[in-house]
């Protein structure tokens, strides 16, 4: 190339759709990230009226979810299309769930886990991603990861100050020890993105995951917020759930966990008992009518 | 007659069965059994959701004493701050007023309206000179916070006669809320609607400005009021408030006597992984030479031993290091300060709820701190002057200390002239204001700590994982009171020689991850500029290329502008550079010599030489670009140059060409690592 060769790009070619991945992945996500923020459950953390129902809920969610995203990653460490964006040490959060979950539900935080069926749906959907298209991981981390490094960061203060937690206890989801900037980090992890090596096809494989990945987690975020409306009808109710005081906060868990209570042993006995049991109760009804 | 007629058949049913194996009642029980268990075992597997919660605030139990009156004149107070607090902003406000009132000869005691008979504060009129403080949090959409509730519904019910009680009110709240501070409000009002008298303004605080400085600004004109209001001398000017209490230890174990560890007492004997800021790792120094030929600088190469510490870096991250200050200038404070360095003290905090126990670690000695814990040379700030002004005996001097401290023209004047432009330090400042003689441990509280100082690291851990590498600039000058400051950290390091006395010498280090990084496919070229001793990370950098070549994979170009002054004083690692070009390693060596010709020349002019080159890697073949070095004028003027090749070369506008460089940092293409 001659030094006196100077390279012109129109104005217009400039403007032209960026063909990095970062790029299009935000472009193509745009939308999305609207709806996402949107949702019922998110304009209520945004107005600082997190409670603790809602925000138990999605820590039981999330950690479904990043351990399913997590034992992907780690199983593809080496796959091309993960080695360029697999930071384990800076990003993994299967820990810090566990050591919330903790702190709300106690030791036997485990069996204590609820979640609704967008949340089971989400993690079917990342682990067979992660047999079948490791590909589309990145769609995945980059949706959650580079998340809850921006605006994650505001959620985790608005739910320290509702909730009252002191000392990063409860929290420590939303914190990143080992990422001393985060918009440095994304920075970097968005050069990582942008050197996978893609074909034209998993290009747009990877961008209508991005969508997807969006999508699940508005669909997790309405379940969640339905089974909060779900325990507690009354939108008065709902109000003074606002103010925790400690009665309160047992108060909910109490009585949603009585109306699950009441739902799900029904639906989870097997139908055969329920129909012993009718069986016996119809025979000692109709014994008593004929023999009284 | 239908039933007696249903009836017979049963019973001549029944009478016919007289002796069944089992009876109808055995059935109906059996059954009604049967049902019970099957539910039993059914909804036995579900457990008890009922949570378990960890404690988050517990409400406090009631067999405390209710009566804040009796605990007031028990202990002598006539203030009392009460506070409506949820994250605890509000009760650290109270508590400062409470401790406020120490200053004027009052005795004030914060206080949780949950804890105590609120009903009483129709009663606190009882005490001589008496104030109820509110600090009031609005949570939410205007409401109270959960330790206030009860006070609220007690004032809205309005049956109380608060005659004779004086208050005041800082509210706490957030304008981006619609109810702004609408709890701060309603106290104020409804306390004077049921009686009580308004002694000063409400205050408010903006939590989306700045709170801190709301509360500031409000207790500063607060103080004064209340004092005229009680007819009480404001001594506030005088006295000061001492945060912890000296104690002197006599007959101390040497082995519980911090030596200048930074965490955990013998940390420097017993060393431990992980290493980190709390539990640094004494590294051996194994080299340590000059890189300049000639000027009057010192420029050093330091290398560091990390073998057996499990530590492990990237190129582009940062060693950081914990300096310690010049034994000399420590010596003659203690000369200054009057008192024997190398006796062992405490200081502990007054406020015993702190966590915050001491303010470096003790129990120490003054030599220690101030050799190891202490800033004792930048210039101190302006309330450490305001604090000290105390005990200089020339009352001119006091005024002047008081007056630098202040926010008036005049007084923000005299601390540039005194003490920034000639970078006074607490010595100097002590040597030129002869009457001022502060007591040793006042001083050691009021020092800011002495921070560790990083470096970009100049090596590849490729090439060389158990060293880490270092390349600075050794700072020293002449201020214009006629004293030579030198820079704690450079200077420090200058001293440490591989073998001191036999002993090696060591430096007490840590790495913190940068996210400075070379590019993850090799292949990227990459543009790296640093002049200076902004080259450290760029050693590394190319260090790491050669490594990467020799591995056999494809090694996009590897291009570096540096700068220096003279080509035969301060060209670093001019020998290496030479040998990495001459091996291919290095695609492109550009050096700007700034000194060397009439005309400045810097490694701006050497990229703009070469746009049209540097534009086509940049935006054709995915080049990352890499900035290192001064902050101030060096990389702002490289951003200028880059804004101008993409105007030029790029047919762009400036605003379009400043956005097109902005995108490149956002992508991780454009990165720097820079200082001021």
């Amino acid at each position: 190339m001659s030094g006196e060769e100077s390279v012109h790009i129109a104005a217009a070619e400039m403007h032209m759709a960026d063909s990095d991945l970062s790029e299009s992945i935000k472009a193509a996500t745009k939308d999305s990230h609207v709806r996402a923020e949107n949702t019922e459950l998110m304009r209520s953390y945004v107005r600082g009226q997190v409670s603790s129902s809602q925000y138990k809920l999605l820590l039981c969610s999330l950690y479904e979810i990043y351990r399913a995203l997590e034992e992907a990653l780690d199983r593809n460490a080496s796959h091309p299309a993960v080695m360029p964006i697999y930071f384990p040490q800076e990003l993994a959060r299967l820990e810090t769930l566990q050591r919330d979950l903790e702190h709300f539900y106690g030791q036997s935080w485990r069996q204590k886990i609820i979640v609704p069926a967008a949340t089971l749906r989400y993690a079917k959907r990342l682990r067979e991603i992660g047999e079948k298209h490791p590909e589309y991981l990145v769609a995945h981390a980059y949706t959650r990861y580079l998340g809850d490094l921006s605006g994650g960061q505001v959620l985790g203060r608005i739910t320290q100050k509702s909730l009252g937690l002191k000392d990063g206890e409860g929290v420590s989801f939303f914190s990143f020890p080992a990422v001393s900037s985060p918009s440095l980090f994304k920075q970097l992890y968005r050069s990582r993105m942008n050197s996978i090596e893609l074909t034209q096809e998993q290009r747009e494989g990877v961008l209508q995951e991005a969508v997807r990945a969006f999508e699940l987690n508005i669909e997790v975020f309405d379940d969640i917020q339905e089974m909060l409306s779900i325990a507690q009808p009354e939108t008065d109710l709902r109000q003074r759930h606002i103010k925790h005081s400690h009665a309160q906060l047992l108060q909910d868990d109490k009585m949603m966990a009585k109306t699950l209570q009441i739902t799900s042993p029904w639906s989870s006995a097997a139908p055969l008992i329920r129909m012993l049991l009718g069986v016996c109760v119809a025979l000692a009804v109709g014994m008593g009518i004929y023999a009284f | 007659m239908a039933d007696a007629q249903s009836e017979a058949p049963a019973q001549q049913e029944l009478l016919e069965v007289e002796e069944p194996l089992l009876s109808n009642l055995d059935i109906f029980l059996f059954s009604l059994i049967a049902g019970l268990l099957i539910y039993w075992v059914t909804f036995r597997k579900k457990p008890e959701p009922i949570p378990e919660f960890k404690k988050l605030d517990a409400p406090a139990p009631p067999s405390r004493e209710t009566s804040f009156m009796e605990k007031m004149k028990k202990t002598g107070r006539n203030i009392v701050v009460f506070y409506g607090s949820q994250t605890g902003t509000a009760e650290e406000f109270a508590n400062r007023l409470s401790k406020d009132a120490q200053r004027y000869g009052m005795k004030g005691m914060a206080a949780d309206p949950e804890e105590y008979d609120m009903a009483e504060l129709s009663r606190l009129s009882e005490i001589d000179n008496s104030l109820a403080i509110f600090c009031m949090a609005t949570y939410g959409e205007g409401d109270p916070t959960d330790n206030a509730q009860d006070f609220y519904d007690w004032l809205q019910e309005g049956e109380a006669d608060l005659d004779g009680l004086n208050f005041a009110v800082f509210g706490l709240g957030n304008k981006t809320y619609e109810h702004y501070n609408a709890m701060g409000k309603y106290v104020d009002k409804r306390l004077e609607e049921l009686g009580a008298k308004r002694v000063f303004d409400l205050g408010m605080g903006d939590d989306d400005a700045n709170l801190e400085e709301d509360f500031v600004s409000w207790r500063e004109q607060f103080w004064p009021a209340i004092c005229e209001h009680f007819g009480v001398e404001a001594t506030g000017e005088e006295s000061s408030i001492r945060q912890y209490e000296l104690k002197v230890e006599e007959d101390m174990n040497m082995n519980k006597v911090y030596t200048g560890e930074i965490g955990r007492i013998k940390s420097f004997e017993n060393q431990k992984p992980p290493f980190d800021a709390k539990n640094p790792f004494l590294a051996p120094v194994t080299v340590n030479r000059k890189l300049n030929k000639g000027g009057d600088r010192h420029l050093m190469h330091l290398e560091l031993d990390i073998s057996g510490s499990k530590i492990r870096y990237e190129s582009g991250d940062h060693v950081a290091v914990y300096p310690t200050n010049d034994t000399a200038i420590v010596s003659k404070l203690g000369d200054i300060l009057g008192v024997d360095l190398d006796i062992v003290i405490s200081l502990n905090n007054l406020d015993e709820e702190s966590n915050k126990k001491h303010p470096f670690p003790c129990p120490t000695s003054y030599r220690t701190a101030l050799t190891h814990y202490l800033d004792i040379t930048h210039p101190p700030r302006t309330n450490v002057l305001y604090e000290l002004a105390q005990y200089a005996s020339d009352p001119k001097d006091q005024e002047n200390m008081r007056k630098m401290a202040s926010s008036s023209p005049e007084g923000k004047a005299l601390y540039q002239s005194f003490v920034l432009d000639p970078c006074r330090n607490i010595l100097a400042i002590l040597e030129d204001i002869p009457s001022l003689k502060p007591p040793a441990d006042h001083l050691c509280e009021l020092l800011p700590r002495l921070q560790a100082r990083y470096y970009s690291i100049a090596s590849s851990s490729k090439v060389h994982p158990n060293s880490i590498h270092i390349c600075c600039v050794v700072v020293e000058y002449e201020t214009s009171t006629g004293r030579t400051n030198r820079g704690v950290a450079t200077n420090w390091l200058k001293s440490k020689l591989p073998t001191d006395n036999g002993h090696k010498a060591s430096v007490p280090m840590y790495v913190r991850k940068s996210q400075f990084r070379l590019p993850f496919k090799a292949t990227n070229p990459v543009i790296m500029v640093g002049p200076g001793t902004g080259i450290a990370p760029f050693v590394g950098f190319i260090q790491e290329r050669g490594w990467l070549k020799e591995q056999g994979k494809e090694v996009g170009e590897t291009v570096l502008y540096y700068g220096c002054r003279h080509k035969s004083e301060d060209y670093l690692y001019e020998e290496e550079l030479a040998e990495f070009q001459k091996s291919g390693v290095l695609t492109q060596l550009n050096v700007a010599f700034s000194r060397d010709q009439a005309q400045k020349v810097y490694v701006q002019h050497l990229l703009k030489n070469n746009k049209e080159e540097i534009w086509k890697q940049v935006h054709s073949n995915s080049a990352h670009i890499y900035i290192c070095g001064d902050a101030r004028n060096m990389a702002r003027d490289v951003q200028a140059t880059f804004h101008e090749m993409a105007e030029e070369l790029g047919g762009l506008t400036h605003t379009q060409a400043v956005d097109y460089v902005k995108k490149l940092m956002t992508k991780g293409r454009y990165s720097q690592d820079v200082w001021s």
